[in-house]
């Protein structure tokens, strides 16, 4: 399988969030379409199905709610994954929404702000490849690295890691 | 006739004649008399006609025998008179002279006939019979001689004693009437308790009258007046009586009630520790004209309610209370008037605390929304970092100069909201003065109808005649206004067609004043609407910081107020602003008291 055979729509309101997001993707070789809201996103996922949505929550016309219960409807495209990028999470005004999509599917979620490589190194997990991200390792990308690697790490994981930095 | 006759008739006939037949001489003496008579008079001899007929020891007033020894004529007439048994006796009397020889008149012969009496008897009985009270003749022995019907349906029948009958006991009562009246042969009345044949009690005001027979009390007629059902009501109007006082007394609702003088009938407790007062009575050098609100002394008609007035209490401070007053009366008679009170000091307390609260809601719910539009910044800052980043890495400009714009974006909308936030953090209370809500809305319409031109959208403002100014913080509700005339700007150019249209109104609503700013644009579905107030939130992307509607709603809500929001996706919003005008007051109030303790300071 290759990367090049990934299609990603990026959906959300916000120009430089939506080019930001791109640019981070098309860097590590995806092919990437853009939505501007729910409505504009629902369109391009019927025209042409992508192998993975992101998608912002709270937009104009659909929201990201919206757009997630008319998915779910279409049986040929219920399968899609969604990883929501969102600053609502965790407050009133996403919670529900949010609640409602992580648990009807294994949805990840990540909380804006979020970084480049968190970002495609989500999406790379959701869609089960490793990651090969185009341009060479930088030193600063190996503490990125250890930062991702302890969001999905487990007490003990931690605990070792922890050691094992102040042994060092 | 022949003599043999003659001589039987003489001494007989006046014994056979079915008449009262007496011999009256000129002193009124009665010197002959039949059987009859003696029969129904009684012993005659020695005695005049009126102590044997009347029982009386003077002549009559009008003696018909006097005038017949006078002219001689013969006359008729209805009388009178007393019978043996001290009976009234309806008779009619027939006078005619007796003369001697010489043609002089010795005597006169009265024959008088009981015809009358039996109707005389009869109403008498039937009267006896029927009168509505208890009748009963009484002898000496107190026993009861003679009882009427009614009487006899509640007590029993003849032939005993009266306190056996009356009071079921075995001997004379202690304080008893008739005794009076055999004593002194004088009516007496007196209230007496009993007890029927069938055990019920039986309360009565009874009068004994003596019947006297030569002079003495033989028997006593005693009438007596049931009044045992007006005991009844007695009973039951003090029952009612005790029930509506304890309601009274036990309110919690202070209630004071006046006569037409204005004198104090009722205080309840309640009262008394409302006013301070330490008895119903005013305290010393007050009338009621200086505790209660005047309002309540002038006339009115059905309910005088107050909603906000004051009574003064016993040291002379005042009380907020709500006064609810009625005028007291009975078929159109004053009796009075009354007012309840209800204490609003804790109410009043109650109330600013509450608009406190929101006050301290809405900086919560602000601080959230900022946390969450923060995050949204660095998104953006973290979206340019990468462009430059990665544009330096490739040595790609054209990537430098995109990340580099979105920094400067993002660099800029910091400072707007940090701004916006600044002036929506003033944690200042509103600023009230006296406001023509009608002028204000005027004055934002011109402000922005040119710049509403400018986008295709007509700006119109509606005054629908509000209740006179208000107390408002002119500058916070014209931030209100603007912001949703903006919003409602755009909104009316995200129409499909052209025509957009934002009106601007003020009106009156059951005590609230209102303003609404009504847009014919894009309308907001369910969520959108959901959301608007919940958080910082903007549907215009980029250019909004969602501030608007927050600021709005933090500025209305220091006035006590509320926003609501109508939309329908396709046809447009009407947000409104809702100020209770008592709240208003209740600020205006507040801010003002604060002021002068300041000044003071």
């Amino acid at each position: 399988m290759t990367l090049t055979a990934k299609r990603i729509l990026v959906a959300d309101d916000e120009a430089d969030v939506r080019n930001y997001l791109q640019a981070a993707l098309e860097d590590a070789g995806f092919i990437v379409e853009t939505a501007v809201d729910g409505l504009d996103a629902l369109e391009k996922v019927r025209r042409h199905p992508p192998d993975l949505i992101s998608l912002d929550l709270v937009m104009p016309r659909h929201s990201g709610a919206k757009f997630y219960r008319e998915l779910r409807k279409d049986p040929a495209l219920a399968k899609i994954p969604v990883l929501v990028v969102t600053g609502h999470a965790r407050d009133e005004m996403g919670k529900v929404d949010f609640e409602e999509m992580t648990m009807s599917s294994r949805g990840i979620y990540l909380e804006k702000p979020v970084r480049p490589s968190t970002y495609v190194s989500a999406v790379c997990r959701m869609l089960g490849i490793e990651e090969a991200l185009a341009e060479p390792e930088q030193p600063q990308d190996l503490r990125e690295k250890i930062e991702r690697a302890l969001t999905g790490a487990n007490q003990e994981a931690l605990q070792k890691a922890l050691d094992a930095l102040k042994h060092s | 006739m022949d003599d043999e006759v003659r001589a039987l008739l003489g001494p007989q006939l006046f014994d056979l004649l079915p008449l009262n037949v007496a011999v009256i001489d000129r002193d009124f003496r009665v010197v002959a008399a039949n059987k009859n008579f003696r029969e129904f008079f009684g012993e005659w001899s020695g005695k005049r006609c009126f102590e044997v007929c009347n029982g009386s020891a003077q002549k009559c007033a009008n003696c018909k025998a006097e005038a017949v020894f006078e002219d001689g004529l013969a006359r008729s007439s209805n009388e009178t008179s007393v019978n043996r048994e001290g009976r009234a006796c309806f008779l009619r009397a027939d006078l005619a002279p007796l003369r001697d020889s010489g043609g002089n008149i010795k005597y006169v012969v009265e024959t008088t006939a009981n015809r009358e009496s039996g109707r005389w008897r009869r109403e008498y009985d039937l009267l006896f019979e029927r009168v509505p009270c208890f009748a009963s003749i009484i002898d000496r022995d107190y026993r009861v001689v003679r009882a009427n019907e009614k009487f006899r349906e509640a007590f029993g029948v003849d032939g005993e004693y009266c306190y056996q009958l009356y009071k079921h006991r075995s001997s004379p009562c202690a304080h008893c009437p008739a005794a009076l009246t055999f004593r002194d042969s004088r009516e007496h009345v007196s209230e007496q308790a009993g007890i029927r044949r069938d055990g019920s009690p039986a309360h009565y005001i009874v009068t004994s009258s003596p019947l006297l027979r030569d002079g003495e009390v033989t028997h006593i007629i005693e009438t007596a007046v049931d009044i045992t059902e007006v005991r009844k009501l007695q009973a039951k109007l003090n029952q009612a009586h005790h029930y509506y006082e304890s309601l009274i007394r036990n309110t919690t609702t202070p209630v004071v009630a006046v006569d037409c003088d204005e004198r104090v009938r009722i205080m309840n407790p309640a009262a008394l520790t409302l006013l301070g007062w330490h008895s119903r009575q005013l305290p010393a050098g007050k009338t009621l004209r200086n505790i209660l609100p005047s309002t309540f002394f002038e006339p009115f008609q059905g309910v005088l309610d107050l909603a906000e007035s004051e009574v003064r209490t016993a040291d002379g401070s005042s009380v907020p209370v709500r006064l609810t007053a009625i005028n007291l009366e009975w078929h159109g008679k004053c009796l009075g008037r009354a007012a309840f009170l209800q204490d609003l000091r804790e109410i009043k307390q109650l109330e600013q605390e509450k608009l406190e609260a929101e006050r301290l809601a809405a900086v919560g719910q602000t601080v959230a929304g900022l946390a969450h539009t923060i995050k949204n910044l660095l998104m953006g800052l973290e979206g340019g970092l990468y462009m430059v980043d990665s544009g330096l890495r490739r040595a790609d400009a054209e990537r430098i100069a995109t990340g580099w714009g979105v920094l400067h974006r993002n660099f800029e909308k910091t400072t707007t909201m940090v701004k916006d936030f600044l002036s929506f953090a003033k944690g200042r209370l509103p600023e009230m003065t006296l406001t023509d809500p009608g002028s204000l809305i005027q004055d934002i319409a011109e402000l922005y109808r040119n710049a509403a031109r400018q986008q295709g959208v007509e700006l119109v403002a509606e005054n629908g005649q509000p209740a006179g100014p208000a107390p408002l913080d002119p500058v916070g509700m014209e931030t209100c206004l603007t912001n949703l005339v903006s919003n409602g700007i755009d909104a009316a150019t995200m129409r499909d067609t052209p025509g957009g249209r934002v009106l601007l109104r003020t009106r009156e609503e059951g005590g609230d004043l209102i303003f609404e700013v009504a847009d014919n644009g894009c309308g907001m579905d369910w969520d959108v609407k959901e959301k608007v107030f919940t958080t910082f939130f903007t549907t215009k992307g980029g250019k909004g910081t969602g501030l608007g509607l927050l600021t709005t709603r933090k500025i209305v809500q220091e006035h006590g107020g509320r926003m609501e929001v109508q939309s329908t996706p396709g046809e447009g919003s009407l947000f409104r602003i809702r100020l209770p005008r008592k709240r208003l007051e209740t600020l205006a109030a507040v801010g003002e008291a604060k002021r002068q303790s300041e000044t003071k300071q």
